[in-house]
């Protein structure tokens, strides 16, 4: 199948069934925005993808126990303009809300953890910082001044 | 100098007790208000004043008669959630006890357990004819009766089309059966003699749990309650005019456990919609039979659980069937309350009882709820320790089938089950 627009032959009773082999579909699974059921997973589809593709995706590929899908498509914005004042279009996506059978939950993983940034004894870094704290440290005013200036007084 | 300030001071020291009886009237007469109480403005553009404006608003309410505090509480539209009773979301019997409050018990409460049926049958054997083995053989034989006549007897010209078997042949058979058990146990309830039996009812009711903060709009930023609606269609209910005992004492829902659930309702999916707010228990306001003693309900050919078993849903049946229940007997009971002047500011002071049979044909399931409290919005819930309770069984199987013009497998203990529902009446 090429990566060009799909057309499905139209079912009549009788048909054999539409098998699909090797799909050319992407799912993409985000963060939500707001916040989901423990048990629901937020996913970015091709337009082109129905509930009934996405179910049978993740059931046979994926061997994802797939309870209720919904779907709704983005319109993405069409309103802000470039240095030229043409119009620029944010594309389109249809999302899908995937909620798991069995009782399984998911929660989408912290991809970005706050790293230590404390730098390791003796290396080149940690005297650096030290270095920086003190001069800072000189910078500042008598603290007995109480945050006064030193421009006048004795 | 020193010696004049002293001497005062030296004699109030050694007389205070005389001092404080001279005083005694005199002070009562101080506590009088000289003033009128000190309050916020009615009408400046302040929050003290909108907090007035409610609390006036409040008291109006509290202080009319029924009917029209009915119409005060219900007459501004504004966008709410319609909850259905029966419903295709996944788990729907957490978010509904949440929405209405209500504490789970599997199984049924005492009453309905057969060690204390002997002392219950006892006790009201002065007032009527109570059931023994005979009267339970002729109750066996209506139902088989019904049975046979809506499966096998009944001339059918065509199969019922696609999923339109329930409507077409399991509501029929339910409505004979209702009808029939309820005349037949007349006799031995006489509470169903002056019952009132609704086929095809409406049952509304409309409240409000829970706040939200506007997101978009010239309110933005601003607390708005989150209002719910249910418009309920059982198959049949039966309306009594006096109030069926309660099923635990008010202090028993203390430890019980509601689930609470964080998140927004619209994440269900539970949908948004503006019209009329209902509040209606199957009858007008006027009518004497204004308690409830049992609902029927009905499993549609959609949530049927051969269907759902074709789709690989088939643990979703039992939660269907508590969702339902706790959603339609909250809503009755909470009419019913309504109906006797009890709403959000003014709790109940008894508990309102309702039962409910959900049955699709073959599968019958057992539920009795039991209304303790009716202050579910934010402000009345901060110190409400109160919930409502919901006793349920899982799907009991009435009979195996029906072959060669006779019923297979009839289950005996389903059937008592079914009598002690419909016999259940106040003592006395």
């Amino acid at each position: 199948m090429s990566v060009t627009k799909m057309v499905y032959p139209l079912y009549q009773l009788g048909n054999p069934q539409l098998r699909i082999f090797r799909p050319n579909w992407l799912l993409t699974l985000v963060r939500p925005g707001k916040e989901q059921p423990p048990d629901t997973v937020q996913f970015r589809i091709p337009m082109d993808m129905t509930k009934y593709d996405v179910k049978n995706y993740l059931e046979k590929i994926y061997n994802v126990p797939v309870g209720v899908i919904r779907t709704r498509i983005q319109f993405g914005s069409n309103k802000k303009r470039n240095h030229l004042n043409q119009k620029v279009k944010k594309p389109d996506y249809k999302v899908a809300y995937v909620q798991l059978a069995q009782g399984q939950t998911f929660t989408f993983p912290d991809i970005f953890p706050e790293k230590d940034r404390t730098p390791k004894e003796g290396s080149m870094e940690e005297m650096q910082e030290k270095f920086m704290e003190d001069e800072k440290q000189r910078q500042k005013l008598d603290p007995r001044r109480g945050g006064v200036t030193e421009w006048f007084g004795l | 100098m020193a010696a004049r300030i002293r001497l005062p001071l030296l004699l109030s020291r050694s007389f205070p007790p005389l001092r404080s009886l001279k005083y005694v009237h005199t002070e009562a007469a101080a506590k009088e208000p000289q003033y009128p109480p000190i309050v916020a403005s009615l009408t400046a553009k302040s929050k003290s004043a909108r907090l007035r404006q409610n609390e006036e608003r409040i008291k109006m309410i509290s202080s009319s008669p029924v009917e029209e505090k009915l119409s005060l509480i219900t007459h501004i539209q504004r966008m709410k959630f319609v909850v259905y009773p029966q419903t295709f979301s996944r788990n729907p019997d957490s978010w509904y006890q949440h929405f209405t409050k209500t504490a789970y018990i599997p199984g049924l409460p005492e009453k309905f357990n057969p060690g204390t049926e002997g002392s219950q049958s006892a006790a009201d054997q002065p007032a009527a004819p109570e059931i023994d083995e005979a009267a339970f053989n002729e109750i066996r034989d209506l139902v088989t009766r019904v049975i046979l006549h809506e499966h096998w007897h009944k001339m059918r010209k065509r199969k019922p089309f696609l999923y339109k078997h329930q409507e077409q042949v399991v509501g029929p058979f339910l409505k004979t059966l209702v009808s029939d058990l309820t005349h037949s146990l007349a006799k031995y309830n006489p509470l169903l003699r002056l019952s009132s039996l609704d086929l095809s009812p409406q049952v509304n009711f409309y409240w409000r749990r829970g706040k939200r903060i506007i997101p978009r709009g010239h309110r933005r930023g601003r607390q708005e309650p989150i209002r719910f609606q249910i418009d309920d269609h059982p198959h049949s209910q039966i309306r009594i005019p006096q109030q069926l005992p309660q099923f635990a004492p008010l202090e028993a829902s203390y430890t019980a456990e509601v689930p609470e659930i964080h998140l927004a309702p619209n994440v269900m999916p539970l949908f948004r919609r503006q019209y009329d707010n209902n509040i209606f228990t199957g009858a007008k306001l006027p009518d004497p039979a204004c308690y409830g003693h049992t609902q029927f309900h009905l499993v549609p050919d959609r949530y049927h659980r051969d269907r759902l078993a074709r789709q690989q849903h088939s643990d979703q049946v039992e939660p269907f069937l508590r969702a339902n229940a706790a959603a339609s007997l909250f809503a009755w009971t909470g009419a019913q309350a309504m109906y006797q002047g009890f709403w959000d500011y003014q709790d109940v002071s008894r508990p309102f009882v309702s039962q409910a049979v959900i049955t699709d044909g073959h599968f019958f399931s057992f539920f009795c709820y039991q209304l303790n409290t009716l202050a579910l919005s934010v402000e009345t819930d901060a110190n409400n320790p109160r919930k409502n309770l919901l006793w349920g069984t899982e799907s009991l199987r009435l009979y195996e089938g029906v072959q060669d013009g006779a019923v297979v497998g009839l289950d005996d203990g389903v059937l008592r089950l079914l009598v002690q529902f419909l016999m259940n009446r106040p003592h006395s």
